[in-house]
């Protein structure tokens, strides 16, 4: 039986499944935007706060879920992420949508599917987090009614997901029929009692990769990234490139650390092929695009392939590098993200990198914070991306992954070209067919105050990073 | 009992594949009854009953008749009376009508000679379901029930239309 005394353990996620409940109810008494966006601030506030007060340790709830200092780590991140993406929708939902209430019970809702995923200690958990997290999504991404592109890319990530979660729980029977249990430790325990990995048990990881893959956009399975991105309204795509893809994650370093399925030889070699070909394609594929957003979309591509070299590291110091670039890679999206809706109107998003041309002239203080964000996403010193790829290199290194550390070095030089050119056309001459006299959406509060806020953790990772790296010390030990 | 496995298999995996290359959706619909029969069919031999059930009632029943409801609502009029007409020859249900008659042969089969004493595997029936759902699974099914609450917000905000300005009975006026 489930006892109360173990619901304290997942306080955070009770909070959030809580908060969508009653923004629910309230939409049926009064619609008021206003007290919407405040009370999901709040309860995304609350859920970071409460994670103070689950003691310290690694407990199992009712055998789907396990607390420890990883998940809860996982669980600020994401609600802090929650609390950004709140703060930065109210105005752009007011100037392009008139029904906004919904949006926010989607929000918490998906938000909660990640905070579940993150503590999930079995498949049945993972999966059900994984559909509500999806099943939100759906509809986030279609949210802005009347633009066609965003019920195209709702359309099709709702296809896409739908056939990437049937290959994944294929997957999930394979492993179950192989080792006869579906929680990690248990499959642990009927992987080490046969010893070899089967056929049958490496059919179903594959599928469980597919299903993955998707879901973190790794490259052969990437191609619904840009599409989605570009067509969804900016705070949602910065909703899939962060809080979506962090969590998936984080699921997949505990499934395949717990399990130790990386310890086979070909499931190391695919990995690794995935890897190398996201750094790659996705940095190569961003270098001509014209779309701001879809160049985030194939920046994230290949940051992704970035977190995949520390993941493959299999240590514990491959682990904290992961986690320390994670928090720097949604620290960065955030900004660029908050950076495009600050720059939208009402007609339309700041989707094309000529609608920049000449920021640095108008709104100086922005072009700072989107140059310092893109130089942090490229990876230049004294910005918390340079700090975040030295940890990634070192912990390749320190094992001897010379091709992921090569590869890695490499696409980042790419990547620098299509970063530095976003910022050579904000220090360029001022744009002269100003074409939309539509004020911009963003405000000094809440959006410039978020975005500073960002650039300030950005370069405050990058100049002082051991605050950040205790914490990460310890709790990135505790999952192996 | 292994060639009961093996021939409901069959069925199921002859039916999906009619199901995907019918070009008419009603027609596809049978064979995915069909299909959706077998499934339950090699649930109850497996020794899991109350799935079985569950199978058929939910998705072979409740959701199936959905589907063609909703089909038969897009198209009322003579022209569709004429196609329903159409639908109704042999040649479309004779197929899952065969399929579905060797899962019904199964089925009476099992039921005569089937005891589950003098087979080994467990049966689980639907208090084994209850329990574990409402012990080890709980957060599972509160969790699917959020799933179900995010699809339901989301399908009325993305179908729910424009008010419109005008009277109802002035908008009935309008289309005469």
């Amino acid at each position: 039986m489930i006892s109360l005394t173990g619901l304290n353990l997942i306080l955070p996620q009770l909070i959030i499944a809580l908060a969508a409940i009653i923004v629910m109810l309230s939409i049926a008494v009064k619609r008021c935007h206003r007290f919407t966006n405040l009370f999901t601030l709040l309860s995304f506030a609350a859920a970071a706060i409460s994670v103070l007060y689950i003691p310290r340790g690694s407990f199992g709830v009712s055998s789907l879920f396990v607390v420890d200092g990883f998940g809860k780590f996982f669980t600020v991140l994401i609600a802090c992420a929650g609390f950004v993406i709140t703060l930065m929708s109210y105005h752009y939902l007011n100037a392009r949508e008139k029904r906004n209430e919904e949006y926010y019970i989607l929000l918490l809702l998906s938000s909660l599917g990640a905070l579940t995923m993150v503590i999930s200690n079995h498949f049945v958990s993972f999966f059900l987090s994984l559909e509500v997290l999806s099943v939100s999504l759906y509809a986030l991404i279609g949210y802005l009614k009347e633009e066609p592109a965003g019920i195209e890319s709702g359309i099709k990530y709702l296809v896409l997901a739908a056939v990437s979660s049937s290959f994944l729980l294929f997957g999930i029977a394979l492993i179950y029929m192989q080792t006869g249990h579906l929680d990690l430790s248990g499959i642990a325990a009927g992987l080490s009692s046969s010893g070899e990995f089967s056929g049958v048990f490496i059919a179903g990881l594959a599928m469980v990769i597919v299903g993955i893959g998707f879901k973190m956009a790794l490259v052969p399975f990437h191609l619904w990234t840009p599409d989605i991105y570009a067509g969804a309204s900016a705070p949602v795509s910065a909703f899939v490139a962060t809080v979506s893809k962090g969590a998936v994650f984080a699921f997949l370093l505990r499934l395949f650390y717990s399990t130790g399925g990386l310890e086979n030889k070909n499931v190391w070699t695919v990995f690794t092929i995935i890897a190398v070909a996201s750094m790659l394609f996705g940095n190569w594929l961003a270098l001509r695009q014209q779309n701001i957003k879809r160049l985030l979309a194939y920046s994230s591509i290949g940051h992704l392939g970035y977190l995949m070299v520390a993941f493959l590291a299999i240590t514990d110091r491959g682990m904290q590098a992961a986690t320390f670039y994670l928090v720097v890679y949604f620290t960065g999206m955030l900004a660029a993200f908050g950076t495009v809706i600050y720059m939208s109107n009402k007609k339309g998003e700041a989707l094309y990198i000529d609608d920049y041309r000449g920021l640095f002239w108008k709104k100086p203080w922005l072009a700072a914070i989107f140059t310092t964000v893109m130089l942090s996403l490229a990876g230049i010193p004294l910005t918390a991306g340079f700090l975040g790829k030295l940890y990634l290199l070192t912990a390749g290194t320190e094992v001897g992954i010379w091709l992921l550390v090569i590869v890695l070095v490499v696409s980042s030089g790419i990547g620098l070209f299509y970063y530095l050119r976003v910022v050579a056309v904000m220090f360029a001459g001022k744009n002269e067919n100003e074409a939309s006299s539509e004020p911009v959406i963003g405000k000094i509060f809440p959006h410039g105050l978020v975005l500073t806020l960002l650039f300030l953790l950005l370069l405050w990772f990058g100049v002082y990073p051991s605050s950040l790296l205790e914490i990460i010390q310890q709790i990135a030990s505790v999952i192996r | 009992m292994q060639i009961i496995f093996y021939i409901a298999a069959l069925v199921a995996i002859v039916s999906t594949a009619m199901v995907i290359t019918r070009k008419n959706a009603v027609h596809a619909l049978l064979y995915l009854i069909v299909s959706l029969l077998a499934v339950s069919v090699i649930f109850f031999i497996m020794g899991a009953p109350f799935v079985a059930a569950l199978e058929v009632i939910v998705y072979a029943g409740a959701i199936m008749i959905l589907i063609i409801f909703a089909i038969m609502m897009l198209n009322l009029g003579q022209a569709s009376e004429k196609r329903e007409k159409e639908w109704l020859k042999p040649r479309t249900w004779i197929g899952p009508g065969i399929l579905a008659a060797i899962l019904l042969a199964e089925l009476i089969y099992t039921l005569n000679s089937f005891s589950p004493s003098a087979h080994e595997q467990a049966i689980i029936d639907a208090k084994d379901v209850g329990m574990s759902l409402f012990s080890t699974y709980a957060l599972g099914v509160e969790l699917a029930a959020m799933m179900l609450m995010a699809g339901i917000v989301g399908a009325y905000h993305i179908g729910h239309e424009k008010q419109k300005e005008y009277h109802r009975y002035l908008q009935k006026e309008e289309k005469l």
